[in-house]
């Protein structure tokens, strides 16, 4: 297949261009995506070697093919040149800062590449100067915790660095690292829209540089940025949509366009991890097992998205899994705010809240904006009954991202405990908002209705139908439902609730006092509806259980048959109230 | 972070406090003569002292004064040797630039201080003593500087590089603003306001000149720099034992701009600095004040950016949130303000901020998120949504009971009484009656009345017992409104054999009244315990806020000189904002009792005392009403020219708030004039927008509604449409009646007799006028009453002369009150049908009683003129010229004649001049 190919030289040209700059997580992607394409057993070579020959021969063979390449499902790409290297000889100076740079030693790189003219040295030395800032940036956060939260710590390189790109960029000597470079500074300075024309510029002049589309993506806050950026139809940009999709929480169609994108990068683990994620939002918890179990296989030491993993073994009670996951985080990297967050979801599994809390508490020390660990942190201390600080935690979370529905729910969660029904609607109205198709939101929601206080028996029958409709696990609004539309005395509608709810548990095999419920409850109905058949079928199934129903369900049988038999009827009272 | 609660002002090394230090250290080296070096007097030296010692009690900010402020601040010692303070400082600290220098200054600071083992001090060695302010000072210096990591020393050592590069760089003030941060910015926006601020002082070089002539005594600290305020609020209370107490504090008042006074005058930048904690804390509750006080014409956007740069400086200081959400509240967008508010109690459980409440009881580890509710519902209860500000103040009482917090509760049931006053009777009845809430634990079987009653005692109770001054007042008003508006039947009247009396009691309205106002004299008493230190920074801020371009703008809005000087020299007395407002409410109460139970001159007072008396702390709103009654008062007394030239005035004072109250007032008034020149079409039309004016929904601004319709059925009345104004009137009675406003209901009552009166149908009128009669009776509405008695009258006098001695009886009793209270067109009335009495009377002779008859018409006739009610007075000279042609009196009679030929002409030429109000 030719666009694999065309992909594959594509990304390989990129993993050399892109480490050489020093974009190490951008190479990292490139690269993790130029393995995960399936290789073709037929033209398949050590292709390898090709490219230690010197990027020339690679050159010609992309003008060759760039011209065959054929559109896949219809959609047109438009290919990209690569771009020329402008010294193919890398000056002396550059290697030394090269070195500097990959030692961490990001001014000492910048101050060997300060008379540098070369569009490579130059973007080295403003990426470096960048870095250098971002980590006194790092480091005086922690130093400087003022009174009153104050924390000032600015990156203090982005005022000269934006001079000198905006110098460059007027020159017309910019290269897409450069603007790509310039984007990020000018984000971090607030500066959001020209951030995003500039970031767009630089990945439709070199599409591979995913740190790019990824900064773009978190500029695009609503699907009507995300439709009028003139992004040019690079195969890049479909990994950009599944992942601004999957941000602005349009999961389906994050999840088709991740698997479409399978078909070529079918070994990615990227892509699968992605998968994953999509499938944790749309809660199919199994799916997101399997896809990790095999993600771990291939990929023992990975500890990217694996806290997801533990919140799903936590969901599943998984007690050796989840130990074993956080053994394996902890002995591979224990300073990472994901493997903090696993040993915390460890302990909290465990019950012992404190020391989760603990945990949570290290991975916000290691990145103050983790959203999951706040959000996770808010639960413990509703676990530990301190409602106020869960519902500090929770607005932080909140505060950091508006769209964490989980957070949201949280706060609802913390303010019905407090016995404040009515205020905790107002998260509860946010958090369905936002994930309209959880039905546990919907049933928290109904239940602050259905609540004494509140006693708004119209609004919980809504919310509880909302929560039928989208997959209610635990079956409870079905339930519920057949049960406020008996107190609201209409028994048409309890009873067909009733009876789907019945229908429910004999097809999930379940069995319990709801089942009695209903059953008892269906059996009179139809008996006071003169539908003595079907009544008869219900208190024949009463029959099975023990209790005062059976009694209860004998004497309906004795009433029905007198009544049938053509006496009139003086059985009706029988049961007892 | 969740949990742990920072401690507030952790004292740590600035590079502000090593200046200090170093100053401190020329203060008191220990190796100096008697005099040391560079000060030349001894007098130059102490007041080196005294500004240092304002410096240090300052020093817990959160925002540090730069380098250049401090050396223009402490320009104020004296000229000698200020240069060389100022530059031995820059010097001093541009030497520091390794960490090692400043373990060295930091070790010589310790040779400052005198040690304990000194023992014996010569006489002429300054030493500092370790237990003195100072010296504490310097030894937390030190203390903190020791605790500092390297990391924090190397800190320090950056900042005192900035802070002295700033000094170079206010020298050419646009480098300064290259890096854009916040201070910067706000120091831009200080330059704008420049002139503006030279206005201000400018004005007050003025006052304190007059007053210098009036020989009045300047105190002696009029040089004493800025920062030493704090320390003057302390040290006063000695100085100013000897003159008058009030004297003082305006003394005081007066060198607080003297003071900015010479800081600017002195050097070209004069910084706004904020001060410490609880300075801001002071200034965020001024503006909050302000925000309640001036509503929607508080500038959004000049606060918001305040706040912003708040936040960025502090963003644990969560009232800001709250100040978002106030500031958003009346800006009417629902969204932020709902946003807001939820932020603000989620980061601080309530805990932080609300004054009044210690802090320390309600430091439990639930929160206080009743204040929340409460706070949400009057947010719906503002945005127009009462069922849901029902719920959340039903669940406000019931958390508040959970958590025994009695002040919150009974909070909590002052605003639901005030939610079911002011949403209408009528709709509030589904929503208590539905809802389960504590509210009906009374019972649905009272009426809505009776629970808003039982409410009202209740929360008054609680109020009382609490010791809650401000609550108690203002719930006794909220009684006195409830007495007033709401017609009674004995609560305790069960079943259907009760016996059905309504009455209003205004005994019980004056008596809430006094009680209310009795407030000011408790607060008297209190007010020194009142006060806390965040207020003391208010005042102090009050100068620093008075400069600020957004507060010039609302100098310009208040009524003239008199209140910029009031509000100067009034401010520091001991009664809160907040209590004279209630005081003034009381007042706008008592104008609205008087004006129901009809005094004119009392309403009148009362308005007058509010307008003048509590204007500066009243909220514009209130003080539009009060403007608003004098107008109408000016306009029922002193014809329409009087009350459009006062209102010409009244709009541009409410230029912003105008919207409602001033426009509804103008409608009123132009639709009244309409009326009486004849002008039917236009007066429907603003009839019709008067009607717009009103919310769509039902049950809300009913008093508005039941107005409009009611000035519809009178123009109909006076386009001679009769049917369909009764029908109208009809209409509106029904609806009053539904939604309990009694008072509308006798006045409608009344309209219908007036009705069936011009339709020349006068046996049907008499019944609604006895009816209306006996509603005034019950309700004690007198000067309603006498209207209603005179309408009788001249229905009676209108089934023909032999009713005519019944009718001038019944004049008669009314008249007292008519000339004592009623308004020009009430008195013209009056004349007029007494001398219609007499003219119709059988055994009435001209001649000789004629004087009387021609009296009274001559008086209708001078009054109506000024009313322009052409068709009254074209009557009355009717009458007149009747009455002359009797006499034989030929010339006077022309005389009448041409000028009631005058008036109908001006009635039938409708002419629709463009109405310079109307736009």
């Amino acid at each position: 297949m030719g666009s694999k190919e065309i992909c594959r030289n594509e990304l390989r040209v990129a993993v050399r261009q892109l480490s050489d700059r020093c974009l190490y997580s951008a190479s990292k992607w490139a690269a993790e995506q130029l393995v995960g394409i399936e290789l073709d057993p037929v033209k398949f070579t050590p292709s390898n070697t090709r490219f230690q020959r010197g990027s020339s021969s690679i050159h010609r063979r992309f003008r060759n093919n760039e011209i065959t390449s054929t559109p896949i499902a219809g959609v047109s790409y438009v290919s990209t040149p690569v771009m020329e290297e402008d010294d193919i000889v890398d000056g002396d100076f550059y290697l030394l800062a090269k070195s500097y740079f990959d030692c961490r030693e990001y001014r000492r790189a910048a101050h060997v590449l300060r008379d540098q003219s070369g569009k490579k040295a130059v973007f080295l030395q403003c990426y470096a100067l960048y870095l250098a800032g971002e980590k006194r940036k790092d480091e005086e956060n922690i130093e400087l915790e003022g009174p009153l939260g104050k924390s000032d710590a600015v990156n203090k390189e982005l005022v000269s660095l934006e001079r000198e790109l905006s110098m460059l960029r007027k020159n017309g000597s910019i290269d897409p690292f450069g603007l790509y470079l310039y984007g990020l500074v000018l984000k971090e300075k607030g500066n959001e829209h020209l951030a995003r024309n500039l970031l767009v510029e630089s990945v439709n002049s070199y599409p591979w540089n995913w740190s790019a589309w990824s900064e773009l993506q978190s500029l695009c806050t609503t699907i009507d940025i995300l439709h009028s950026l003139p992004l040019n139809n690079h195969w890049m940009k479909d990994f950009f949509l599944a992942g601004a999709y999957q941000e602005l929480r349009m999961h389906n169609e994050s999840l088709a366009k991740y698997e479409y994108l399978q078909g070529t990068f079918s070994f990615s683990n990227y892509i699968q991890a992605q998968i994953a994620k999509v499938q944790y939002s749309l809660r199919e918890f199994e799916q997101v097992e399997v896809i990790f179990e095999e993600l771990l296989r291939n990929d023992p030491y990975r500890v990217e998205d694996m806290d997801m993993y533990s919140n799903v073994l936590y969901a599943k009670e998984c007690f050796s899994a989840l130990s074993y996951l956080a053994h394996r985080v902890f002995m591979t990297d224990k300073y990472r705010p994901e493997s903090c967050c696993i040993i915390g979801n460890y302990y909290s599994l465990k019950g012992q809240h404190e020391k989760s809390v603990m945990y949570f508490r290290r991975a916000l020390k290691l990145n103050k904006n983790c959203l999951s660990a706040w959000t996770l942190m808010g639960h413990e201390y509703i676990e530990m009954n301190n409602t106020p600080a869960a519902v500090d935690a929770y607005r932080r979370a909140v505060d950091i991202n508006p769209c964490e529905y989980r957070a949201w729910y949280g706060l609802g969660q913390a303010y019905e405990m407090m016995g404040m029904p009515f205020y905790a609607l107002h998260y509860f109205r946010k958090s369905v908002f936002l994930q309209p198709s959880d039905s546990r939101i919907w049933i928290a929601m109904a239940k602050c209705y259905e609540k004494d206080q509140l006693h708004m028996l119209e609004e919980a029958i809504k919310c509880y139908r909302k929560a039928a409709n989208s997959n209610d696990r635990e079956a409870i609004a079905l339930h519920q439902l057949a049960k406020l539309h008996r107190e609201l005395g209409r028994l048409e509608e309890a009873a067909f609730y009733y009876k789907k709810d019945l229908e429910r548990m004999e097809a999930e095999e379940r069995d319990g006092p709801n089942m009695v419920e209903a059953l008892l409850f269906l059996a009179t109905h139809c008996k006071d509806q003169k539908r003595f058949e079907e009544a008869e079928v219900y208190c024949t199934r009463l029959l099975d259980y023990t209790g005062p129903e059976k009694e209860t369900a004998k004497s309906l049988l004795r009433g029905m048959r007198i009544a049938q038999s053509g006496f009139p009827s003086m059985s009706a009272e029988h049961f007892p109230p | 972070m969740a949990g742990i609660l920072k401690v507030p002002g952790a004292f740590d090394v600035t590079p502000h406090k090593v200046s200090l230090c170093i100053l401190l250290q020329v203060y008191a080296s220990p190796n100096q003569l008697f005099v040391p070096f560079p000060f030349s007097s001894f007098a130059q030296h102490n007041r080196l002292g005294l500004f240092l010692l304002a410096l240090t009690k300052s020093c817990d900010d959160i925002l540090e004064p730069k380098l250049h402020e401090l050396i223009n601040q402490s320009r104020e010692i004296g000229s000698s040797s200020i240069d060389w303070l100022a530059d031995h400082l820059i010097s001093r600290l541009s030497s520091l630039s390794s960490p090692d220098d400043l373990f060295n200054l930091f070790t010589e600071m310790r040779g400052v201080l005198a040690g304990q083992d000194a023992g014996i001090v010569e006489d002429d060695q300054i030493i500092l003593d370790p237990n003195s302010n100072l010296g504490i000072f310097l030894r937390r210096c030190i203390l903190a500087f020791n605790l500092l990591s390297f990391e924090g020393v190397c800190h320090l050592l950056t900042n005192i590089a900035s802070y002295c590069k700033e000094v170079l760089s206010s020298r050419a003030p646009h480098e300064a603003h290259l890096d854009g941060s916040g201070v910067n910015l706000m120091e831009a926006s200080e330059y704008e306001n420049m002139d503006l601020e030279n206005l201000v002082f400018e004005k007050v070089t003025e006052e304190i000149e007059a007053k210098k002539k009036a020989g009045e005594r300047i105190p002696f600290h009029l040089h004493v720099p800025t920062p030493i305020f704090g320390l003057v609020e302390d040290t006063d209370i000695e100085l100013s034992a000897k003159p008058t107490f009030k004297q003082s504090t305006k003394g005081k008042e007066a060198i607080s701009y003297a003071m900015t006074l010479d800081g600017s005058s002195g050097a070209v930048d004069h910084g706004f600095f904020l001060r410490s904690n609880w300075q801001i804390q002071g200034y965020l509750l001024e503006q909050t004040d302000a925000i309640e006080k001036h509503g929607s014409s508080f500038p959004l956007n000049a606060l918001e950016f305040m706040l912003g740069q708040l936040q960025k400086l502090a963003p644990e200081l969560h009232r800001v949130h709250f100040l978002r959400y106030l500031n958003s509240l009346y800006h009417d967008d629902y969204a932020s303000a709902l946003e807001n508010l939820h932020k603000y109690f989620d980061y601080s459980a309530g805990i932080e901020g609300f004054d009044g409440i210690p802090p320390s009881s309600g430091f439990n580890n639930s929160g206080r998120y009743e204040i929340a509710l409460l706070c949400s519902g009057m947010l719906h209860f503002h945005f127009g949504h009462p069922k849901q500000a029902v719920e959340a103040l039903t669940e406000a009482v019931r958390v508040s009971q959970q958590h025994s917090n009695d002040t919150c509760l009974a909070y909590t049931l002052a605003a639901i009484c005030n939610l079911l006053s002011e949403i209408g009777i009528s709709n509030a009845s589904g929503l208590l009656g539905s809802s389960y809430s504590p509210v009906a634990n009374m019972g649905t079987s009272l009426s809505i009345h009776q629970q808003l009653f039982v409410l009202l005692k209740e929360s008054l109770k609680r109020a009382e017992s609490l010791k809650l001054k401000r609550l108690v007042a203002s719930n006794h008003l909220a009684m006195a409104k409830f007495h007033l508006m709401h017609v009674q039947r004995p609560v305790l009247s069960f079943g259907p054999k009760a016996s059905m009396k309504l009455i209003t009691s205004p005994i019980n309205v004056c008596k809430e009244l006094r009680l209310s106002s009795n407030l000011i004299s408790d607060f008297d008493i209190e007010s020194s315990m009142m006060i806390t230190d965040g207020s003391l920074s208010t005042t102090w801020l009050k100068n620093l806020h008075r400069q600020r371009g957004s507060s010039v703008i609302f100098e310009e809005t208040e009524p003239g000189n008199r209140s910029n000087a009031s509000s100067f020299f009034s401010q520091p007395n001991s009664i809160p904002g907040s209590v004279s407002q209630l005081v003034g409410a009381s007042y706008l109460l008592r104008a609205t009792a008087w004006e129901m139970y009809g005094s004119a001159p009392l309403a009148r007072m009362n308005a007058l005392v509010y307008a003048t008396c509590f204007a500066d702390c009243a909220s514009s709103v209130d003080a539009a009403v009060a403007y608003g009654k004098l107008i109408q008062y000016l306009a029922a007394y002193k014809g329409y020219k009087a009350a459009f030239a006062a209102l010409k005035t009244v709009e541009e004072k409410f230029i912003s708030v105008s919207k409602s109250q001033i426009m509804v007032l103008k409608l009123q008034l132009l639709h009244e004039r309409a009326l009486h020149r004849g002008h039917s079409k236009l007066a429907q039309q603003i009839c019709d927008e008067l009607a717009v004016l009103s919310s769509p929904v039902t049950g809300v601004d009913m008093d508005l509604k039941a107005e409009a319709s009611f000035r519809h059925a009178r123009t109909l009345l006076a386009a001679k449409q009769f049917s369909e104004a009764a029908a109208v009137a009809h209409a509106l009675f029904c609806m009053c009646y539904k939604f309990n406003l009694r008072v509308q209901d006798a006045s409608t009552l009344l309209l219908l007799a007036e009705i069936h009166k011009k339709s020349g149908n006068a046996v049907l009128g008499i019944p609604y006028a006895l009816a209306s009669l006996s509603f005034c009776e019950s309700f004690n509405l007198d000067l309603l009453k006498a209207s209603a008695t005179l309408t009788l009258a001249e229905l009676w006098l209108s089934l023909g002369s032999i009713h005519a001695k019944r009718a001038l009886t019944l004049i008669h009793s009314a008249l007292p009150m008519i000339l004592g209270h009623g308004g020009l067109e009430l008195r013209a009335r009056a004349h007029i049908a007494e001398a219609k009495c007499h003219l119709s009377d059988a055994s009435f002779s001209v001649p000789e009683t004629s004087g009387v008859v021609l009296d009274s018409l001559r008086q209708a006739c001078d009054e109506l003129q000024i009313l322009e009610y052409h068709e009254l007075a074209a009557e009355a000279f009717y009458l007149m010229a009747i009455t002359f042609d009797k006499m034989g009196q030929l010339e006077e009679r022309e005389q009448a004649a041409s000028s009631f030929q005058k008036h109908i002409m001006a009635l039938e030429k409708v002419t629709d001049e463009e109405d310079p109000l109307l736009k």
